[in-house]
């Protein structure tokens, strides 16, 4: 009961607080408190969902396609990085520095050379985001590998389990966790190169939309590209998280 | 065996650092500058003679650091403590919290363009919104792994309300605090050289492009290396800071 | 009758961060079909390594570990099974899933593999649980449910380190009893390794008791008494009381080192 009553709180102050910002917002606005130029009121924005409609889904289009062929060269090699690190130790102890400084350090200073050998264009906004989102997914399967329970390896190789066996029957389901993690940081990360590359570059897609939206100073479209942009993300994200909690069943836990 | 992995890593190096100069001679200058370039680059860079200015640039870029910082850190520790003290708001926002974090800074960077210009400002708003999420949420994995156990003990003992929280509370925090406090001073960083590079007038990342843009590759590598020195030293000083926050709490 | 299981001057030596230990130096043992033998000893007697030498994990450096006649030199799922301390069950797999592991790894038919695991659920007591994950069972339960995965693949000889380790008392004793039912009703060779005075004289044929590091066979029991087993007829009692006068200088000097 306590938790009916409470879950009904927490909606009502949600409600409210979104409410109230959205009201003190469009009055601030009409008051002409506020620039309109460069804060909209919410009525401004809504209407401007119509005018950029089709050109924003359009450009959102464009960045998902590219962001989904990222997406899955960066899963493929940093689940295949990872379980290559993770399994053969010499490698990655040696390996490891390297791929930490190269972690560490924000791609995009690298970005301008990439666009100078690779020009304009879909593939130097794939190639970056790829290695975007491939270095948190390698890092992380690197780790889960190497840290699989000794105790179920051992259990494994008494009961006769060739090396094979030992991969497919209990380090990968091990890892399953890890790797479900990554691909969820994986395609935030993935989505964040693209619509830096099309930002940097002028490349076709949400980001060019967006840029080229704040450089004429349209900021009713702007907003409503950015809600629709960020509206997407969320969207791609819970459905992950919803996914993730199916295929963890026997772990039982609260994220 | 320690002789087996220095030898993989020198490998690497050499034949990294080989297949550039090759690279370089070979194929386009213009893009493979092979060491043998970089290096006097870098010299030129140092003496500021490429980009006499350099200076100025640098403690731009610093200064837009340290203020992004700052309000990152007055703003995440106040929201985490707001959100992680009081049960009905941190259930209320936390979530709201949560899904902002689902989406990528970037796209938040035009609107901020717009509303602050080209200048300084607009990096150290975006520099701003980077940071301040992974210190929020550190405050409240920090208060959330405060075992009530402990402030059981203090009130037993005499100790509740603001004592409670500066002997029990903010000790067994401070680790986890400490964490996300480097991971938001290097997101702050990243913020404001990515918001410096994606338009500015001003700023070590506006140099890069400027060197980009004239296919000054040999700069550019100069340049790089020297923000990554400047991204390096402050993630460095972070972690001293770290470390001594976990001497303390152990 | 030739012995199921023989050892011959084994010698294992471990080099660790603080220099080489030697583990085990110059054991020999026997162990015939059926039996029960206890290993019993102080920590870091080498009882565990020697285990692992049985069970194929643990190479010796010197001397003989033979099985059936066949020297052993990697795990061999036809002829012993392993149950550690740690069940070391997956946590990705229901109960009914672990026990079939072993059976799965020889690629025995999934139709044939999931009767036979649940034909062992109910000597198992484990029937209501088998769709239940590891982290809902209990200790003891999961710790069936790594007997259980020993059992199906129908090995003569399984091996036992400590399986009852990191159980309460009642419960080890539960087990015990339950174990003991098992072994008598398949009539496989057992070596059960424990720190437990009171185990190695309610269940084991044979009880070998090994001296501190470096570890040797200090001296070997038989029990031939019956089960259920009498604890305080008075054979047992004086038993006890040998066992422990032989256990209890080793300790000391385990203690001491």
């Amino acid at each position: 009961m306590d938790g009916v009553k409470e879950t009904l709180r927490v909606r009502a102050v949600q409600g409210l607080s979104v409410t109230a910002l959205l009201l003190a917002w469009e009055g601030a606005a009409r008051a002409g408190w506020v620039d309109p130029l460069f804060v909209p009121a919410p009525s401004a924005v809504l209407g401007a969902f119509g005018r950029i409609g089709r050109a924003a889904l359009a450009g959102l289009g464009d960045t998902l396609l590219k962001t989904a062929i990222a997406y899955v060269l960066a899963v493929v090699i940093g689940v295949g990085g990872g379980l290559l690190l993770g399994a053969v130790g010499p490698l990655r102890r040696a390996v490891n520095p390297f791929v930490i400084a190269l972690y560490g350090m924000p791609k995009i200073l690298v970005l301008p050379w990439i666009m100078l050998s690779l020009g304009f264009g879909a593939t130097p906004a794939v190639v970056y985001a790829t290695i975007h989102g491939a270095f948190p997914i390698l890092v992380l399967v690197t780790g889960a590998v190497r840290d699989v329970d000794r105790n179920l390896v051992t259990v494994a190789r008494a009961f006769g389990a060739r090396r094979g066996q030992l991969y497919w029957k209990v380090v990968l389901p091990a890892i399953v966790p890890t790797v479900l993690a990554g691909m969820r940081l994986g395609i935030v990360f993935c989505l964040l190169g693209v619509l830096v590359v099309e930002m940097f570059a002028g490349v076709r897609g949400m980001g060019y939309v967006l840029s080229s939206l704040a450089n004429g100073f349209r900021a009713p479209e702007l907003f409503a590209a950015t809600a629709l942009v960020s509206a997407a993300s969320i969207v791609i994200v819970l459905s992950l998280d919803v996914l993730n909690d199916r295929l963890s069943q026997w772990r039982g836990e609260i994220r | 065996m320690n002789k087996q992995i220095l030898l993989i890593r020198a490998a690497i190096l050499v034949g990294l650092l080989g297949a550039w100069e090759i690279a370089g001679r070979l194929a386009n200058p213009l893009l493979y500058v092979p060491p043998s370039a970089a290096v006097p680059a870098l010299g030129r860079l140092l003496a500021l003679r490429s980009y006499p200015d350099l200076a100025q640039h640098l403690l731009l870029t610093l200064r837009e650091i340290v203020v992004a910082y700052g309000l990152a850190i007055a703003a995440g520790l106040g929201c985490g403590f707001a959100l992680g003290f009081n049960r009905l708001v941190g259930r209320a926002y936390g979530p709201i919290l949560a899904a902002l974090y689902a989406v990528p800074a970037v796209v938040w960077y035009p609107s901020l363009m717009l509303f602050f210009g080209l200048d300084a400002a607009s990096k150290i708003a975006f520099g701003f919104l980077l940071g301040f999420f992974p210190i929020t949420l550190a405050v409240l994995a920090g208060i959330r792994q405060v075992s009530p156990q402990m402030l059981v003990v203090a009130r037993a003992f005499g100790a509740d309300g603001l004592m409670a929280f500066r002997k029990v509370t903010l000790p067994a925090m401070l680790f986890t605090l400490v964490g996300g406090l480097r991971t938001g001073l290097a997101l702050t960083v990243i913020g404001v050289i990515v918001g410096e590079i994606l338009g500015s007038k001003s700023g070590m990342g506006s140099l890069i492009n400027h060197a980009y843009g004239l296919f000054r590759t040999a700069d550019y590598i100069a340049l790089v290396v020297v923000t990554l020195v400047l991204i390096v030293g402050s993630d460095a000083l972070a972690a001293v800071v770290e470390h001594r926050a976990q001497r303390w709490t152990e | 009758m030739s012995e199921l299981i023989v050892v011959e001057g084994v010698c294992k030596r471990f080099v660790t961060s603080s220099g080489p230990v030697d583990a085990l130096r110059d054991v020999s043992l026997s162990v015939g079909a059926g039996e029960f033998c206890t290993l019993i000893g102080p920590s870091g007697c080498g009882k565990s390594t020697l285990l692992g030498m049985l069970g194929g994990l643990v190479a010796a450096d010197a001397g003989r570990v033979a099985v059936d006649g066949r020297p052993v030199d990697a795990p061999d799922p036809r002829r012993v099974a392993t149950v550690f301390q740690d069940p070391g069950l997956f946590p990705w797999r229901t109960t009914l899933e672990n026990v079939e592991f072993g059976l799965e790894l020889q690629g025995v038919p999934s139709a044939r593999r999931r009767r036979v695991a649940t034909d062992l659920l109910g000597p198992l007591g484990l029937r209501d649980f088998a769709a239940k994950y590891p982290r809902e069972l209990s200790g003891g339960m999961r710790q069936r449910v790594a007997i259980g995965r020993a059992l199906a693949i129908d090995t003569p000889i399984v091996l036992m380190d400590e399986p009852f380790g990191a159980l309460d008392e009642q419960t080890r004793v539960l087990m015990g009893e339950w174990l003991l039912d098992i072994w008598r009703r398949t009539r496989k060779t057992v070596v059960f390794v424990t720190h437990s005075l009171h185990e190695a004289l309610a269940l084991s044929t044979r009880v070998v008791v090994m001296t501190a590091r470096p570890g040797r066979i200090k001296s070997v029991l038989e029990l031939p008494m019956p089960y259920p087993r009498a604890m305080e007829s008075a054979e047992l009692v004086a038993l006890r009381a040998k066992l422990w006068s032989d256990i209890r200088d080793e300790s000391l000097r385990a203690m001491q080192s």
